[in-house]
């Protein structure tokens, strides 16, 4: 049976020589071709580690973009870009500003997920900043509505998800980490997310984290996507006994490695909580990844979470005879 | 700094380089609000990782663990756990309060996250209520009021925007302040509240053991009804210049707005501010906000 599917949430590190190259770009001592060069060189790394480990859903890593919100907002009319404002401890980013009517100027990701799903056999999933957190994480001079912003996002994040898909896409991950930002505006949300997962046929996945997941819960099962997506171990696994009392009608993909610590989990441990999950979901209704994305940990962290996480996975499967 | 910071999480650095560096920016931020021409300043907070773990850290019994989203911000604290009774060991503020005034013509605020906000966003494993948190937590931290005002500091704020979510607290925060109060000596005592409205409990926030109430008036507006309707015995400060958003108020708008309190409001008395801290904004964004701030209060005729 196919059960427990490995899978990532989005984004890895970037290699050392990467970072050099982005900084020499952002300075003009290296050209656009020739950083591309190198994304691609650490995408297609990238590639061959998930699959030498045996990764089942694999993601590009995301290796060409900055921050998730801003590198769609370059490619969509009518925002700018802001000087840098701080995400938490010393991790900062640079906000979208609004300015004017939203456009789309052609698709934004799909180049990259063609690239990234050439180098491989395996799924590779399409990824789309949400337009909720693409809303939320951006400053407004031009709609003043939350909604009527969260909705331009939506209309233009569509067109995206339907290229995605037209590209190959099997899989089209919405990502909504501001989605528990305001309890009152997730009806917002869920319109906003059905907007851009209308009509695609690819399995659709939600993906959220650092929230108070209690006060959205009722919202899991209303979300218009196939799979939730989840990060479980930075919050304890405080939220199983809550869907053990009322059951989730979606698919889950759990997170099992905390992605903000540099200690790496021993597979035992990552073990323990496969087999919580299991005692909630169904096995062919979990999938098994990381809490969220993994690019504020060094190379090495990531891989070794990566491995154990896949190798407890496997241990797990061979436990239960599902081999 | 930033780089500073990176550096000394390799090992790079000292403890003391890194200190160095963030009074240097804490010099420039101070020149920044001077130059602007605000009446009140403060040290911009620019040594704290955030506003939980910076304070609660330090107390006993509080250990600080994993991320966890603050309010409806994009920002993220490192969540406070508490193992054991709460209390006071030795001065958090004071060192950083004093190198800020020293380097400040115009008078240094001492902002402290309240005992309820703080009570609210931790992870309580020893406290049986939210309450008996909370008001051990205002006990620890009117010590280090006491500690601040003995060394000089003649404004306190204490931020409470956990009120905006959970206006029911307002009774227990009350309480908390009775406690901060009795250390406050002759300084100037402020509650504020910020990331939403307080219309509901308006009346009743006026009641609080406090000199002056801070109101966040842009994502707050619907407390400007109220404030309109009743106007308020104590002085205020308005926060009216939106700090998460880039976009440009109009001095002249703002004043016009603040005029509207006249006679309701002991303008004399009270201040105009930005709606929350300026760190949701880049640095940019956040000089510009200062300078319409300074520019409004001056078509008012009120501190900024």
């Amino acid at each position: 049976m196919s059960a427990l599917l490995t899978t990532s949430v989005g984004s890895f590190p970037k290699p050392e020589y990467l970072s050099r190259a982005r900084t020499k770009a952002s300075k003009a001592a290296l050209s656009r071709e020739g950083l591309r060069e190198l994304e691609e060189k650490a995408t297609a790394e990238w590639i061959r580690f998930q699959e030498e480990i045996g990764i089942d859903i694999l993601v590009d890593g995301e290796q060409y973009r900055g921050d998730m919100a801003t590198y769609f907002a370059e490619n969509i009319e009518g925002t700018e870009i802001s000087g840098l404002v701080r995400s938490y401890g010393n991790r900062y980013y640079k906000k979208p500003i609004i300015v004017d009517e939203l456009r789309l100027r052609g698709p934004i990701s799909v180049d990259w997920f063609k690239f990234a799903q050439s180098q491989t056999d395996r799924p590779v999933k399409g990824m789309i900043t949400g337009p909720y957190t693409m809303m939320d994480w951006s400053f407004d001079e031009y709609y003043g509505s939350r909604a009527d912003a969260c909705l331009a996002f939506a209309k233009l994040l569509h067109q995206e998800a339907v290229a995605l898909e037209a590209a190959g896409a099997k899989v089209v991950q919405v990502d909504e980490p501001a989605l528990s930002t305001r309890f009152d505006e997730l009806p917002l949300l869920v319109k906003a997310v059905g907007v851009v997962t209308k009509g695609i046929e690819a399995k659709t996945v939600l993906h959220t984290c650092y929230g108070n997941y209690n006060e959205i819960f009722e919202y899991f099962n209303k979300l218009p996507v196939d799979q939730i997506d989840l990060e479980m171990s930075n919050s304890g696994l405080d939220l199983l006994d809550r869907f053990r009392r009322e059951p989730l009608k979606k698919e889950i993909a759990f997170g099992v490695v905390d992605v903000h610590s540099h200690v790496i989990e021993p597979e035992a441990l990552i073990r323990e909580r496969i087999e919580k999950a299991l005692a909630i979901f169904p096995p062919p209704q979990l999938f098994i990844d990381p809490d969220c994305g993994l690019k504020t940990r060094s190379v090495e962290e990531a891989k070794a979470k990566l491995r154990n996480m896949v190798a407890a996975t496997r241990a797990t499967r061979q436990a239960h005879g599902w081999t | 700094m930033r780089r500073g910071i990176a550096r000394f999480d390799k090992g790079e650095i000292r403890a003391e380089d890194l200190r160095g560096l963030e009074r240097e920016v804490v010099d420039s931020v101070l020149r920044e609000q001077n130059d602007a021409g605000i009446d009140l300043v403060t040290d911009g907070q620019i040594s704290w990782y955030d506003s939980q773990s910076h304070l609660a850290g330090r107390l006993a019994s509080v250990e600080i663990d994993g991320l966890v989203r603050y309010f409806d911000t994009n920002t993220y604290y490192r969540q406070p756990v508490v193992r054991g009774a709460v209390a006071w060991k030795e001065p958090i503020l004071l060192d950083e309060w004093r190198f800020a005034q020293s380097r400040s013509k115009a008078p240094v605020k001492a902002v402290l996250t309240g005992p309820v906000t703080l009570a609210s966003l931790a992870l309580d494993k020893h406290y049986r209520t939210k309450k008996a948190l909370a008001l051990d937590l205002a006990a620890a931290l009117a010590e280090e009021v006491g500690a601040l005002v003995r060394a000089g500091a003649s404004h306190v704020q204490i931020d409470e925007p956990i009120l905006t979510r959970h206006p029911d607290d307002l009774s227990l925060v009350s309480e908390t302040l009775e406690r901060i109060r009795a250390q406050k000596g002759n300084s100037s005592l402020i509650l504020f509240t910020f990331f939403g409205d307080v219309a509901k409990i308006f009346t009743d926030l006026l009641e609080v053991p406090v000199d002056v109430l801070g109101l966040d008036l842009v994502q707050g507006s619907a407390t400007w009804s109220a404030l309109a309707k009743h106007g308020a015995t104590k002085p205020l400060v308005l926060g009216l210049v939106d700090a998460r958003n880039t976009k440009e108020e109009d001095p002249a708008a703002v004043a016009e707005k603040v005029l509207e309190l006249k006679g309701s409001v002991d303008l004399r008395a009270s201040y105009l501010s930005p709606s929350n801290g300026l760190e949701f904004l880049p640095r940019d964004r956040a000089r510009k906000k200062l300078r319409i701030l300074r520019a409004a209060a001056k078509q008012v005729g009120v501190g900024g």
